[in-house]
């Protein structure tokens, strides 16, 4: 393999990881200690939120009860309104994973690896979540991550909102928000960054393909959006994203930045964002439904320092680039009452690819697609049991370089290059409190990376890597 | 840390276009940032105008003044006690003043109650037997008697005439679990069977303004 391919392909490795770890949707008790109010005025069952909880995002996290440390001028100026506790709060992840046919041992010699894996933790997270000053507040989360064995930034949500009175008492809500992954913004369960799987193991096997607004480029950009709510019913978004990508170092400084030809999938300047969403209420029900979507420009990159280039090329950041535009649909139903609370999610993100720097060397075709549609449906009772049934689907373009097929141990590759994955979901919940959750969850695979029976050339089925996953997952 | 120059400039300037152009007086001043918080806060649970859309959330539209000031303290002092009021309303009330509260409670007493919702049901008719005659062999006197013939409710006694059923249903139950520490409606809740509540709150719907 040349190392433009192997650069799409540590592209798209690092793609299947982040999004085996794309599940970060958290919610907080520090929310509850600034409110005073108990979990489920935001949500049904963490991490799921209702209108309240929306609306309290929109707002900037900012309402509270608490008694603040105040700095004011002789003409009554406010020069700091901090809170006198931080909102700080804490998670912990405990996880046991079992494969439903080990993976081959990574030695390349015979046998294989454990046919279980313990997590603990799976993650550890410190949050900051609450508010900052008047109209300005911020969900960040730092994580320990077992896989990677760092500490490193996760989903950052700060925001500015404010809000108008418009004639006849109808409200609208304004803000911005700075954050580090496209949709962790949003207000709805139905878009990626808090969709579910709101937890799901890292110890799996993730496939090829996802969409770049997906949870592909979760910490690896920083985007500013501005937004507003009109009378808690009509949301609107546009911003815009540019790379912002973590641990990597300029090769000649050694600092941050800036970014050049050696770092992989740099966006050529910046990525426009766009969202609209509506929702409806009436008595225990509400129902929404919205698009969103944002085109991302890719230099491939990857060249070495050393070499000055990928095969005999050097990787400027410049010159033909890969265009993907994901346009998605999405929608979110939920009935709440006081024992029985049901919801139903769903999202459809369809990507246009143009191929331009990549095709021959690295791609098959100078266009792809690639689509993905999720529904789930959840139940709960008294926020103690319940559960969800989900199921996904990805579908795109055949493209055997791309989605490559590979020599042993195959498991990661794909034997016909199509990204063709779908499969269900099902999850039982225990929350003995509202903020603790016993968690099994398993996870079938009708097809993995285009096939059912050896799909990735070396004999592996899609079944073998179904996955039984039992989580503890404490927020504090 | 100083307001943000651009927060400041939003502002003034959002300001400026929906400015009516007069200096306010401390009356309006109080007023309208009431009706701020009505219409930015509390409109998300209570509703537009205090119409509220889930039932779990009690209509204000149209309720007396004085009984909403007296459960905003009564939140804020924590000696309310009921399961939402604990979970959502405590925490809610916590840093309102004594301006805030009447200026809500001003906000909520002057909106138009919901519409009657009319029915004919069995359900009904038991509950407005109930509501206008009592029970005097359980001794449970008719509720009529302190909330009015068309439940209308006075300075002391709330409105109830278009409230939401699972709200009614769920205070009757904190009333006679004493969750709602209220000695009369103690007394009164405790003589009700489930069903009779149920039937209560669904008449009390049929009532309009």
């Amino acid at each position: 393999m040349n190392k433009n391919a192997s650069t799409l392909r540590n592209g798209l490795w690092a793609l299947a990881l982040v999004f085996a770890a794309a599940p970060g949707a958290h919610a907080v008790p520090s929310f509850a200690r600034q409110t005073g109010m108990t979990c489920e005025a935001c949500h049904t069952v963490y991490p799921e939120l209702n209108h309240f909880g929306r609306v309290f995002k929109a707002n900037g996290y900012t309402l509270d009860n608490l008694k603040d440390v105040r700095g004011i001028t002789a003409k009554k100026e406010e020069m700091l309104s901090l809170a006198g506790l931080p909102p700080l709060s804490a998670m912990i992840q405990v996880s046991y994973t079992q494969l439903n046919h080990p993976l081959p041992d990574g030695t390349g010699a015979a046998g294989h690896s454990q046919s279980g894996t313990v997590d603990f933790p799976q993650q550890f997270s410190i949050f900051y979540a609450g508010k900052i000053a008047p109209h300005i507040g911020a969900f960040s989360q730092l994580t320990y991550a077992n896989d990677s064995g760092t500490i490193g930034i996760d989903n950052t949500d700060i925001r500015y909102a404010n809000a108008l009175v418009l004639p006849d008492d109808r409200s609208l809500i304004y803000g911005v928000s700075l954050n580090n992954n496209p949709t962790v913004q949003d207000l709805w369960n139905s878009t990626p960054a808090f969709g579910f799987p709101y937890a799901a193991t890292n110890a799996g096997v993730s496939p090829l393909a996802a969409t770049q607004i997906d949870g592909t480029l979760a910490q690896d950009v920083a985007g500013l959006t501005a937004y507003m709510l009109w009378n808690e019913q009509v949301y609107a978004e546009i911003g815009l994203y540019r790379s912002a990508k973590q641990g990597t170092t300029n090769p000649i400084t050694g600092g941050a930045g800036p970014l050049d030809g050696t770092a992989s999938n740099v966006l050529r300047s910046s990525a426009p964002y766009a969202r609209i969403a509506y929702e409806y209420q009436w008595g225990r029900h509400s129902l929404e439904a919205g698009m969103y979507g944002a085109q991302f420009k890719f230099f491939p990159g990857g060249g070495t320092a050393a070499s000055g280039g990928t095969a005999g090329s050097p990787a400027l950041l410049s010159g033909p680039y890969n265009e993907f535009r994901d346009v998605a649909e999405d929608f979110q139903y939920q009935y709440i009452a006081e024992e029985h609370l049901f919801s139903l999610t769903g999202t459809r993100i369809h990507e246009a690819m143009n191929l331009d720097a990549s095709a021959a060397a690295n791609a098959s075709n100078p266009r792809d697609t690639l689509t993905t549609v999720r529904v789930n449906a959840n139940y709960y009772y008294k926020r103690m049991y319940g559960g969800t049934l989900a199921r996904f689907q990805t579908n795109g373009s055949t493209d055997p370089l791309m989605y490559a097929a590979g020599g042993p141990p195959g498991v990661v590759t794909s034997a016909n290059g199509s990204p063709d994955t779908r499969g269900w979901i099902g999850e039982f919940n225990y929350l003995p409190w509202l903020n603790t959750k016993l968690s099994v969850q398993y996870t079938h695979f009708d097809r993995f990376n285009g096939g059912n029976v050896n799909y990735d050339g070396q004999g592996r089925n899609a079944g073998a890597n179904d996955t039984a996953y039992l989580l503890l997952w404490l927020v504090f | 840390m100083k307001k943000s120059i651009y927060g400041t400039f939003l502002g003034a300037a959002c300001a400026a276009m929906f400015s009516t152009g007069h200096a306010e007086s401390p009356d309006a001043a109080q007023s309208a940032a009431a009706t701020r918080i009505a219409v930015t806060t509390c409109t998300t649970c209570h509703g537009p105008k205090g119409v509220s859309i889930s039932p779990k959330f009690p209509v204000l539209a149209g309720q007396h003044a004085s009984y909403l000031a007296a459960q905003m303290h009564n939140f804020k002092s924590q000696t309310r006690g009921d399961p939402d009021a604990l979970g959502y309303m405590w925490g809610m009330a916590a840093t309102l003043d004594d301006d805030t509260i009447q200026g809500l409670a001003d906000y909520y007493a002057h909106q138009t109650p919901p519409p009657a919702h009319p029915s004919h049901s069995a359900e009904v008719a038991r509950g407005e037997a109930i509501y206008l005659h009592g029970e005097p062999d359980a001794g449970i006197p008719a509720c009529a008697t302190c909330h009015g013939a068309k439940a209308e409710g006075t300075d002391t006694f709330p409105r109830l005439a278009g409230q939401q059923p699972q709200y009614l249903v769920k205070q009757l139950r904190s009333f006679s679990s004493n969750l709602r520490n209220v000695a009369v409606m103690h007394g009164v809740a405790q003589g009700l069977k489930e069903a009779q509540m149920e039937d209560v709150a669904e008449y009390l719907r049929t009532l309009g303004p």
